[in-house]
């Protein structure tokens, strides 16, 4: 940027809430010189700041894509309402952390989709960044837009925006899509070209090369592509050897506090235990672990680079983690006398390991968390959430024993087939709770117990067995989070529900077609921005862009689709097969279980890939 | 022992508040390696102390802190790893062994020296210089824990000097009175008859103690 521009910003800052959010210049941020020949790579995160620098995909493919001598890639996050609105009125560009380079500046512009609630910040960022919010009005000298994360696997929503897609691990994608746009960019080639050559890496997805047709009730008739070079099918892209790809063993450590501020290791990736629910867990199939050894080494690294104070174990289902208790008895030992604290965030019911529960309290102390996610034996086998009231029971009791005091427990309300017998289970699962409390002798427990529900509201997912289904209505939402409230007035017990029109437009954009992305567009030309917080979230001018653009949110939300309806989705291959989602759906309904198929393969479909679950 | 250093924050790290700051430096010395001494307790942590917070948007080139230090170094050492341990924009330019027992620098804490760039209006605030200090009471009002109150200013500037386009300040902070950049301004802006305080690019330059001289050397 010019030094006009430059001098500009540094007069907005003093402006703006928390100018620490534009500032970079952390601990291990990499700025890096740009040559001609260098593929500039900004990477985008959709979200304030504080929420970006706490998203660990961000860190991986920072550090690898900087890692490259031909690449750097630089941070842009989502500026708060005060920043975007100053930006606006100065006419300067949005920038990245680093160098402070407008956006338009980039060879690529790479977006992490992490929840549907960011996409208008997306569209927000793109024209804060002087780049036409529509793919098809980027002109030759524009950057190439791509995106990336679990919300691209239902890329649909967004096809009108984005560029290309990359499906799956990225740690190498990322790496060839970037090499093969710089080269072609170098070489003058026109857009089209690059759009085309990227079609043909394995897990990219170019939404302009294919063509959507409707019915007349506007389920799909048909989707292929126009250009016979284009594949049919997207596969997903996978890495199976996690041992041997690349993890930072540095990463920027922000200034000002963020929501994770901590080192967050990924012990493994993907989660075979099948709750019917998850998108993540049938997304990122099969399950693949990092060895203790080289958990150990990066760890040593990472404190050692950072200076932090907390690490986290990160994964799906990290209790699932096949040497946990060696894993944290190797780190205790590593880290006790460099005063760092390990946390164990996602940690399951069923998988709580006394022994390593006994450790991590020694050194730190936090509540314990339990995701039953359904309150009666009937519900979660339907949802196939491998967890027993007596589980449940033994976890909390121990929880109590080891001297804890606070347990927070976790639900979803609207889930399929749930009954009114379900909410009022919510009740004798608080009761049980307090009940193993008091079994343990006065002067042995803690304290001051504290028990805290929290139940959001169940959005079908694409790619998981209830991808068919229909979410409540905002109505019968309503209906029942009043009656988990009356179900839930007991003493020392709180409860904390979600917002449900957000889980109805979540629910709209999760399950969306290519039409939908004129609705987000609407929106967020009628001013909707920042849509995952609650303070700046409009839903009346979301339904108003549905009415807008003649489409009914129910067909998204509240319809059941049927067996041979052709999803929006159906074009990716995400390894796990429709046949074996639609058979998990229906072994659902008649509340048969699933087991973890470590213990025995259930054909889910991800055999197909290479490599992927031999023994 | 303390380890008594002085050290600079500049550029855009201005916009980091003093509770980042003191983050910050934390990490750097658990990155370091250096022997530094940490509190007991369930949350051990470095119980270092600055000699006064630093307002966001303010470079500072002479900070000054104390770290509590236990077995050998020496301070070129310490200053030498503790900068490979920084963010390139946080810089620990000397350090000197003190006792235990000698006084915390924030306790010595008598002046501050700023420099103010006046970023428009500067003939004007140039000339409203000397007419400023030629008053002998320069009311003004300062928010303290009981609401507004009125302080006069002119007992708490000790010196200004006017060079080129910028002002030299030597301005009072201290716990029985602290004239802030932020108020001088105002005062000079109104002074030379502006009616909102002219926006300036303020640097803290130096502490000083009650006897003028450099706080790290007390
Ligand atoms: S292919 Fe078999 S073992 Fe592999 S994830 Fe699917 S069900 Fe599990």
């Amino acid at each position: 940027m010019d030094e006009k521009t430059l001098a500009a910003i540094d007069r907005l800052l003093p402006q703006v809430e928390k100018p620490a959010r534009y500032i970079g210049g952390e601990m291990n941020a990499d700025i890096k010189e740009r040559a001609k020949e260098t593929a500039a790579f900004a990477f985008c995160f959709p979200d304030s700041y504080e929420v970006a620098m706490s998203h660990l995909g961000m860190k991986i493919l920072y550090h690898i894509l900087n890692k490259q001598p031909d690449m750097l890639c630089e941070r842009v996050m989502m500026p708060w309402v005060d920043m975007s609105d100053l930006l606006k009125k100065e006419g300067i560009p949005l920038f990245s952390l680093e160098s402070r380079t407008a956006l338009y500046d980039f060879d690529v512009v790479g977006f992490t989709l992490q929840y549907e609630m960011s996409f208008t910040n997306v569209l927000e960022m793109l024209s804060l960044g002087g780049i036409p919010v529509l793919s098809a009005q980027r002109g030759e000298e524009m950057p190439i837009v791509i995106a990336g994360g679990p919300c691209a696997f239902n890329p649909e929503p967004l096809a009108c925006f984005i560029d290309a897609f990359v499906m799956g691990d990225a740690e190498k994608a990322i790496v060839e899509v970037t090499r093969l746009i710089k080269r072609m960019r170098l070489e003058n080639k026109p857009r089209k070209d690059i759009l085309l050559a990227l079609s043909q890496i394995e897990g990219c997805y170019v939404p302009s090369l294919y063509e959507v047709t409707y019915h007349e009730d506007g389920t799909l008739s048909s989707f292929k592509p126009t250009n016979d070079q284009a594949p049919s099918k997207i596969r997903k892209r996978l890495e199976l050897d996690l041992e041997h790809l690349d993890y930072p063993d540095a990463i920027p450590v922000p200034f000002t506090e963020i929501v994770h501020d901590r080192v967050s290791l990924e012990i493994m990736r993907g989660c075979t235990r099948g709750c019917r629910f998850c998108q993540a867990g049938m997304l990122y199939r099969p399950v693949r672990e990092r060895s203790p050894e080289r958990l150990v080494e990066l760890a040593q690294k990472l404190i050692k680079a950072t200076g932090y104070e907390e690490m986290s174990l990160s994964s799906l289902s990290s209790g699932d983690y096949g040497q946990l208790a060696e894993l944290i008895r190797e780190l205790m030992l590593r880290f006790a006398d460099k005063k760092v604290s390990l946390s164990l965030p996602s940690m399951r019911v069923d998988s709580l390991l006394k022994e390593s529960l006994e450790q991590v309290r020694e050194v730190k102390k936090s509540g314990l968390t339990l995701a039953p996610e359904a309150a009666t034996q009937r519900l979660r086998d339907v949802i196939n959430k491998g967890i027993s009231e007596e589980d449940i029971r033994r976890s909390v009791s121990d929880a109590f024993q080891s001297g804890w005091s606070s347990v927070k427990l976790y639900f979803m309300n609207g889930l399929p087939t749930e009954t009114e017998e379900d909410l009022i289970a919510y009740g004798d699962m608080a009761r049980l709770v307090i009940d193993a409390y008091h079994q343990v002798p006065k002067g042995q427990r803690s304290p001051g117990l504290r028990i805290s529900l929290s139940s959001s509201t169940f959005v079908p997912k694409a790619f998981t067995p209830f991808q068919w289904d229909a979410q409540d209505t905002l109505e019968t939402i309503k209906h029942k989070q009043k009656i988990l409230r009356d179900v839930l007035k007991i003493k020392g017990v709180s409860f904390n529900w979600s917002e449900p029109e957000l889980s109805h437009l979540e629910a709209c954009i999760a399950r969306g077609d290519r039409r939908m992305g004129k609705v987000i567009y609407r929106a967020w030309q009628l001013g909707c921005k920042m849509d995952g917080w609650r303070e700046f979230f409009k839903y009346d001018l979301w339904m108003q862009a549905f009415e807008d653009c003649h489409l009914d949110p129910a067909f998204y939300a509240n319809r059941e689709r049927a067996g041979d309806e052709i999803l929006p989705w159906d074009f990716v291959d995400i390894g796990v097969t429709k046949k074996y989602l639609w058979l998990e759906r229906e072994r659902s309904l008649l509340g048969i279980v699933t087991p973890d198929c470590r213990n025995g393969c259930d054909g889910c479909g991800l055999t197909r890939f290479e490599g992927a679950c031999v023994s | 022992m303390k380890m008594l250093c002085v050290f600079s924050v500049t550029d855009r790290l201005k916009y980091i508040g003093h509770l980042d700051l003191m983050r910050a430096m934390q990490r750097a010395l658990r990155r370091s390696g250096l022997p530094i001494r940490f509190s007991q307790g369930f949350n051990p942590h470095i119980l270092l102390s600055f000699a006064a917070p630093l307002s966001v948007g303010m470079e500072g080139m002479r900070e000054v802190m104390e770290i509590p230090i236990e077995g050998d170094v020496s301070p070129e050492m310490f200053v030498e790893i503790l900068n490979q341990s920084l963010p390139a924009l946080i810089r620990c330019q000397s350090a000197r062994l003190v006792e235990d027992s000698s006084p915390a620098p924030m306790s010595q804490l008598w002046a501050a020296n700023f420099s103010i760039l006046p970023l428009e209006y500067q003939d004007e605030i140039m000339a409203a210089v000397p007419v400023l200090l030629s008053k002998t009471s320069i009311p003004a009002m300062r928010k303290s824990k009981k609401g507004m109150v009125e302080i006069d200013l002119r007992p708490l500037i000790h010196n200004v000097l006017v060079k080129d386009n910028s002002i030299q300040a030597l301005l009072a902070l201290h716990s029985s009175g602290t004239c802030k950049p932020d108020l001088f301004i105002k005062a000079l802006s109104q002074c030379a008859g502006l009616e909102a305080p002219v926006p300036c690019k303020v640097t803290r330059k130096a502490l000083y103690t009650q006897q003028f001289s450099p706080l790290e050397d007390m």
